[in-house]
């Protein structure tokens, strides 16, 4: 009995900063919203600085935000969802939003035009979370992928850095290989993962074929997925990459990266985290596009959000929480107090603005952001319902190929099975 | 455990001189007492009952999360039929199982044994053998493995010293599941402890007259230890059985909620937890739940019915 009181008491301790509810309404006559997002300690300070001149520019609504890692987010919000006590604002995985919007669980925010305005936003912005003539959501900012290329490695070790806007996939490994070879295999060239879909996306994207169809469907060969699988078994067996079981999962963050770490001397990151990685890799890090993009039948980047603001069709307050998603996207001071946390502003216009104020390494990522949107890039489809499923069997059939136990070819054969099955078509 | 007696008074010592109707008063005040001891449990019921008759209901529905459940009949338990990760996540469970439960409880016992040698410090080493069993489910001490168990953990360093080069222990699929089954072998704490109080009732005069006859020591063991610890043996393995089925957090913390390296740790209750919270598949979980209750029942009966060859009843 003890035992079980231990129990209970340590599961009530133990919810101490995850999101659990927003029951308690305030006295007096004022709005309470509930506004949760993931994330780390330094995007909560900043989330809160731009939080606070909101309560203070609109006296009747307070907001009561919650935040949490990136992992666990996903099934918290799902079980929030699920016990009728949705949030009102939160952020939304770009592979979930259609996940609740095809359920009817998002606003659409077409018809209120009037209270978020997005005017501002590139066409590419506002079709992120478009479907069909419906948008269920804003991009809390804009980002894509980039190659980082720790320079501190480099020069210690001799290597030059290839051009990173013409760069091909060969000359990553070249480079790779030569990093590797010269730290007598301490340091790698490069890692990155081949199950994450951004990665991919790109890849498929440069073969000119789309990963996801505009009807949802998958739209990648299987050519092409050997071609994938491929790419990794050589630049593992060449030394370009650790080998098999070499990396493993350490989290999301920055510092805990192997890139931090010094054992690899590049990878691919989200261009909004530049910063965090950059300080936390001893702070001389390169920028460089995505390999392969000049040598393509079609350019693979694409102008992604790291997740959209959505608000809940089951809002009680939906008029303030559109209140505040047009703060969050129209008011420079906002973007002012969350920097570029969550990538560049989804606003041109703000984003414009907000430029002059940045350290000159934001500068650097913001500017690489620019330069893509300028440029004509093919358009990418929001992920369809079952794409999480389709994320977790890219994940295990990767590993399968990491430790030679399936060909590339039948990885690729696997994975479009299962992706078929997971979409239903 | 004390006596179970309703009253809490030494029968038939104190109660003969109470009078009889304070003697009722008495008792109902003791029962009060009972069940507002008992209350928290009763609530706690509460959390446990309604969700367990939702999930019965869910099981026949295609419910994900969102919008009001669907009433699909067998639907569900037809797919699990098809299901290619719901048949790994059996055979991982039962792999985990079926080699981690024998080998920690001989582990157990074994431990158990040395400790009875009427050694000095008896507490000490008790306490520090039965630590990991309550910290092995724990987020700290998964991850603490993790790190041992890494690519440049401790492990491979001491492997090297030999000129081994050791896998990857958590990344590898050919070796994710064996590092868990060592992890959990490792907490033998708990059943060492209920062997060793088994141990110390057995009553020291049938070894002596087995010495007297000449028995050897392993005869001993098998012909007094193991007939008498029968039961004890019995009830861990019933405990460690239901348990280890319903293993979770070490498949969690290890792979990252994933299940992996490739599959090779997604324990049925992981599964089951993705299907219900990452793919909104909530009527499904629940089905997966039903099938679970109904795995363990089975395994539970099976060794009920087995135990009358072999668990040994001194009375």
């Amino acid at each position: 009995m003890a035992g079980l009181a231990g129990l209970a008491g340590l599961g009530l301790s133990a919810c101490g900063r995850g999101f659990g509810g927003g029951d308690d309404e305030p006295e007096g006559g004022t709005v309470q919203l509930n506004m949760v997002w993931w994330g780390d300690a330094k995007r909560a300070e900043k989330t809160q600085a731009a939080l606070d001149i909101f309560q203070r520019k609109n006296p009747g609504i307070t907001v009561k935000t919650e935040y949490q890692d990136s992992g666990p987010y996903k099934d918290k919000l799902a079980t929030r969802f699920a016990a009728g006590d949705a949030p009102d604002l939160m952020a939304m995985r770009m592979d979930s939003v259609r996940e609740y919007a095809d359920r009817g669980a998002l606003l659409d925010l077409t018809p209120h035009s009037g209270a978020v305005d997005l005017s501002g936003l590139s066409e590419g912005a506002r079709t992120l979370a478009a479907v069909g003539d419906k948008t269920y959501g804003v991009p809390a900012g804009l980002n894509a992928i980039g190659f980082v290329i720790n320079k501190t490695l480099t020069d210690k070790f001799g290597v030059q850095i290839p051009d990173g806007n013409t760069w091909s996939w060969a000359d990553l490994s070249t480079f790779s290989q030569a990093v590797t070879k010269a730290s007598g295999k301490k340091v790698y060239g490069t890692h990155f993962d081949a199950a994450t879909l951004a990665n991919l996306i790109v890849f498929v994207r440069q073969q000119g074929e789309d990963f996801y169809t505009a009807d949802g469907a998958l739209g990648v060969t299987e050519a092409t997925m050997v071609a994938w699988f491929d790419l990794f078994n050589q630049m593992r067996a060449s030394g370009a990459m650790p080998p098999a079981g070499f990396i493993e999962d350490v989290g999301a963050s920055a510092a805990a990266s192997y890139l931090a770490k010094g054992s690899i001397a590049s990878q691919i990151i989200p261009t909004n985290n530049f910063l965090v990685y950059k300080e936390a890799a001893g702070g001389n890090l390169a920028l460089l596009r995505i390999p392969g993009e000049t040598q393509a039948r079609r350019r693979g980047q694409s102008v992604d959000c790291p997740h959209l603001w959505s608000v809940a069709s089951a809002s009680k307050h939906q008029a303030e929480a559109l209140k505040l998603l047009n703060f969050l996207v129209n008011d420079i001071d906002a973007s002012k107090a969350t920097g570029t946390t969550r990538g560049v502003p989804a606003s041109s216009k703000i984003a414009e603005e907000l430029k002059p104020s940045l350290t000159p390494d934001d500068q650097l990522a913001t500017d690489y952001l620019i330069g893509l949107q300028g440029e004509k890039l093919p358009r990418s489809y929001t992920y369809p319902p079952g794409s999480s499923k389709i994320q977790s069997s890219l994940e295990s059939i990767a590993t399968e190929v990491e430790f030679k136990r399936q060909t590339p070819q039948q990885a690729a054969k696997a994975f479009l099975d299962a992706g078929r099955k997971a979409l239903g078509k | 455990m004390t006596s179970g007696t309703t009253t809490g008074l030494p029968a038939g010592v104190v109660a003969r001189d109470v009078p009889a109707a304070p003697r009722r008063r008495a008792k109902r005040r003791k029962d009060r007492a009972g069940y507002l001891f008992l209350l928290p449990w009763f609530i706690g019921m509460l959390f446990t009952v309604i969700p367990f008759f939702a999930s019965l209901y869910l099981a026949f529905t295609d419910y994900n999360l969102l919008n009001a459940p669907q009433w699909i009949g067998l639907g569900n338990f037809r797919e699990m039929l098809d299901d290619p990760l719901l048949r790994q996540s059996l055979k991982v469970t039962f792999i985990y199982t079926f080699v981690s439960v024998p080998l920690s409880l001989v582990v157990a016992l074994g431990v158990a044994m040395m400790l009875n040698q009427g050694i000095k410090g008896l507490p000490v080493y008790r306490a520090v053998f039965y630590l990991p069993s309550l910290l092995g489910g724990s987020v700290a001490i998964v991850l603490l493995w993790k790190y041992i168990f890494g690519f440049d953990g401790i492990v491979n360093g001491f492997l090297g010293w030999f000129g081994i080069d050791g896998p990857g222990w958590t990344t590898d699929p050919d070796y994710a599941l064996t590092t868990l089954i060592i992890l959990h072998i490792w907490t033998f704490g708990s059943p060492m402890v209920i062997f060793l109080a088994g141990l110390r009732q057995i009553p020291t005069m049938y070894y002596e007259a087995a010495a007297v006859d000449g028995a050897s020591r392993w005869r001993q063991f098998r012909s007094i230890t193991l007939p008498l610890l029968s039961p004890i043996i019995f009830f861990n393995l019933i405990q460690s059985l239901i348990s280890s089925f319903q293993t979770f957090t070490q498949g969690f913390i290890m792979s990252g909620g994933t299940g992996g390296p490739a599959d090779s740790t997604i324990f049925y209750n992981l599964y089951l937890y993705q299907q219900g919270f990452s793919q909104f598949h909530m009527g499904y979980a629940s089905a997966m739940a039903w099938v679970l209750l109904v795995i363990i029942a089975a395994f539970t009966a099976l060794n009920f019915l087995a135990a009358k060859y072999w668990v040994f009843y001194d009375n």
